[in-house]
This record gives structure tokens, sequence and C-alpha cells, in this order.
């Protein structure tokens, strides 16, 4: 395969896998391993984002302790730290520059006792949302072409995608419970009221008022008092009849 | 040129305002007739399995909507399950064996197509929209592409949340909830059977279905008082206040 190939295939992984129900940290597992035979780098890892705008690092290339250690400190200096916050890109920094290194010395200081010579840390963004960023390690020293720059970034849009695509699915779900309990909860309130009204023996209006009135005096949520009426855990006469 | 801007403006008025009583605020039958068809009925699956109807047009697309229900089978129940659209176009040749008991009630209704479009929520789904025609054939293209944005918005106005749905989970006054009846009796059945309420609505939906009614007109006797389930096991009375200790 040529690179615009294995490219190509990356994308329609990702669109594939995208369409289902998929893991999401097995995807850039993946992605990571492309990223190794697509840039000839000695190490990737996938940077993201908390709510809290700390990073973390959610998938690597390997999982060596060394290279780990290195993703742990990026939770407070780093290239990926910087490039999370500007939205920028940051190429080829030689590790071994403390003009280059000056933002993140302890960083670049442990990243040479880890054997790596060279760093690139590409932000994940899709238009003003920054998720992460991706990093890349190299042992040589080496400047990144113009092209190899843009299929970097190309992965790194791929892994935006998976990651929003991902949150918005999730998302989704949490808003489709919610919809779920509204509806449940509806229909326990009908049926409690049914309930109530059948043993007194009255109508449904007098019924809710008296599930409402005995809700508020006892400080229980309405749903919560319907679901003991119908499921019989509380004893009906204990509420007031009007 | 007309339809388009017919289908704007049900799309723009999807979001219930607070005018509206139900969860979804469009007129159904205006959506209706921006897809050239003759109902359309919008259901939220549940964790029983069954669908509760949220939207829909008055008649053939409600009926069509509680024989599923009473039944538990149908298009909506296979596109719901399923996540994918169950087209229809002519009910007359499909096989007496997919939808057994189904079929000769919805050829009752003079439904003649039907096309059920599921609500997705990524690789979920929320519930269907169903159009249903008197007239058989195909969807034309144009239709069905407009019938996907229709679910689509649907999906979100559905999800959005807010002060309608609040009132709605809460049953204030003034929402309104098209399945309360079925529930109520339901309520009314475990009681009078001394069942739970989820055997109650099955003994609700048996009785509707074999007297080959409505199921919500036998909800609204029931809670009329007109039918009890108290005293026999197992032939619930029909006729009207037997068997009751009625005021």
């Amino acid at each position: 395969m040529t690179r615009e190939e294995h490219l190509l295939a990356a994308m329609v992984e990702a669109v594939d896998t995208l369409v289902d129900d998929f893991d999401l940290i097995d995807f850039l597992h993946q992605l990571c391993d492309r990223c190794n035979e697509l840039l000839d780098v000695t190490a990737v890892g996938v940077m993201l984002a908390d709510p809290g705008g700390r990073l973390h690092l959610i998938a690597a290339s390997d999982e060596h302790t060394r290279l780990l250690e290195l993703f742990a400190l990026q939770t407070n200096q780093g290239p990926c730290v910087e490039c999370h916050r500007n939205g920028t890109a940051r190429l080829s920094i030689d590790l071994r520059s403390p003009a280059q290194t000056a933002a993140f010395p302890r960083f670049a200081q442990r990243a040479r006792q880890a054997g790596f010579t060279t760093t690139h840390a590409l932000p994940m963004r899709l238009r003003q949302q920054v998720v992460g960023a991706l990093n890349l390690f190299d042992t040589r020293e080496q400047n990144i072409s113009g092209s190899d720059a843009q299929v970097a970034q190309a992965l790194a849009d791929v892994a935006t995608i998976a990651i929003l695509q991902h949150r918005t699915i999730v998302h989704g779900n949490i808003e489709r419970a919610q919809l779920k309990a509204a509806l449940s909860s509806r229909i326990v309130i009908e049926q409690a009221k049914g309930i109530l009204a059948e043993r007194w023996n009255t109508d449904l209006d007098v019924a809710f008022d008296a599930l409402r009135g005995h809700a508020r005096a006892h400080q229980l949520r309405l749903t919560e008092l319907c679901q003991q009426v119908t499921d019989g855990t509380l004893d009906t006469t204990t509420i007031e009849h009007p | 040129m007309g339809a388009d801007h017919d289908l704007a403006a049900v799309l723009g008025s999807l979001r219930p305002s607070r005018a509206d009583a139900g969860l979804v605020g469009a007129d159904p039958a205006r959506c209706a007739r921006a897809l050239g068809v003759d109902g359309v009925a919008a259901s939220v699956l549940t964790d029983s399995g069954l669908s509760e109807v949220l939207w829909c047009t008055e008649g053939a697309s409600a009926r069509l909507e509680e024989v599923q229900f009473t039944l538990g089978q149908g298009p909506g129940a296979e596109a719901g399950a399923g996540c994918v659209p169950v087209l229809v176009p002519d009910l007359a040749r499909v096989p007496a064996g997919r939808w057994p008991v189904l079929l000769p009630q919805i050829a009752e209704l003079g439904i003649g197509a039907v096309f059920c479009f599921p609500l997705l929520v990524g690789a979920a789904c929320l519930g269907t929209l169903t159009l249903q025609r008197t007239a058989p054939g195909p969807l034309p293209d144009a239709a069905m592409t407009d019938a996907w944005l229709v679910a689509n918005a649907l999906t979100a106005v559905l999800l959005e949340g807010g002060d309608q749905r609040d009132a709605f989970a809460a049953a204030q006054e003034g929402s309104e909830f098209y399945g309360a009846v079925v529930h109520q009796a339901s309520g009314m059945i475990s009681v009078q059977a001394g069942v739970s309420v989820a055997r109650a609505l099955l003994r609700l939906r048996a009785h509707a279905f074999r007297h080959g009614r409505p199921v919500t007109e036998v909800a609204e006797d029931v809670v009329a008082r007109r039918l009890s389930f108290r005293d026999d096991e197992n032939r619930p009375d029909s006729g009207a206040g037997g068997g009751t200790d009625g005021p």
C-alpha cells in the first residue's frame, strides 16, 4: 500500500467504526499504530482533555513505562499542554535544545532520558473546540516534512472526529434515558391514580390530588410515591382521603 | 414549492411552545400533508417493550399505533427493534404470516401503505415515526428524504427536555398524554383483579384483542366504571356496571 492508501484505509476504518457502536479506546489504539506505520516515528500517544482541561493519555502505540511516564508528566507541562491550550501544532521540537523546551524543561529532560530526540504535538480540534493532542516521539533527530505534517494532522483529525462522535452518542444516550425516565414517571403516576381511585371508589382527580398532597406533606417525589403505590410497598390507607 | 414551504413550517414548529400540551409542537395533520400521506404518528419505546404514542393524527394513524400496542407486533416494533426503516408500500401483498393477527386489523382501518422510520440516537433507537396512506404504492424519493428529516428533527425535539417534559413527567395540568387512560385503567384493574399493574395491562390488552376493540376505548370503559375485571378471573364482564360495587 502507498501512504495515501494507508491514510485512506485509516479514514475508511474510522467511518466504518463510527456508524456502529464502537470501542473508542480500541479505535484510538489502532490509530496510534497507523501513525507509527505512516510516519515512521518511534512512539505515538493520544492525549484527551477532561472537562477541567487537564490532559490524560487515552491511547498509546506501546505501553512501555518510560513512554507512559512521559505522557503522565503532561498533565502539567509539555508540548501537548501548549498545543491543547493554543490549538496550534508544535512540530520538530528538538528535546536537546533549551530554547525550544524552555516551557517544559522537566518533560524534556525525562524524554531525553527515555531515549527520544524529537517530539511533535498536533492539536485535535474541530473548529473552536480542541479536545486533545496527538503526540509523536522519535529517537532520531528529524525535522518533519510538510507532507508528513499533513498526514499527521489528518490522523489527528480522524481521532478528533471519532472522539466527538463518541461524545455525541454518549450524550444522546443520556438524553434518551431522561426521556424514558419522564415517560416512565408519567406512566407510573397514571397507574397510581387508577389504583387509588379504584380502592376509594372515587374519580381520578380526587386520587391525584390526594397523591400530590401526600407527596408534599411527606416530602416525597410524586413519582417515588406513585412507584410505591404501584409496586405495593406503600400502605395506601396512610394516604389522607380528602 | 408549496410542499417545501409546508415542510419548513412543520420543522420549524416541531419544538413545543407554551401553548402546546404535548412533547411535540407541530400539527401532525399538517406534517402528514407536507409528506403527502394520510396520517403520521410518533411513538417512543418504553422499558416494557411497548411504545407510547406522543404525537399523532386522529383516526387511522392513532388506531394503527393502538393495534400495534395491543398486539405487541407490527412494523413499528420491527423498526424499533432493528433500528431500521420498515417500508410496506402495499399491505395487501404482505405475506399473512409476517404479522398474523395485525394485518387484517390494519386492512379494516383502510390503510394501504405504511412507512415506519426509526428515531435514531447514534446506534440506538428512541422510537418510531410512522406514515400511513390509504392508497398503496411506494413513497416518492422526495417524500422519503423529507420523512427522514422529520424523523431526525423529532428525535432532537424529544431529546431536548425542558419545561414541557418536566410538566409531562409530573402529569401537570394541561400536559397531554395519549396513553394516560390505558395506564389509569391498568391501575384500576390491578386492584379489581388483585394482580400487578403489568399483568393488569396484559389483561386489558387481551380483552381489547378478544373483543376486537381499541384498547383506549376499553380503558375508557374501565375508568368510567362501565367495565370491571373484579369478579371473573378468566372472563371479565363486558356489560354495563356488571360485577362492580359501583357507586
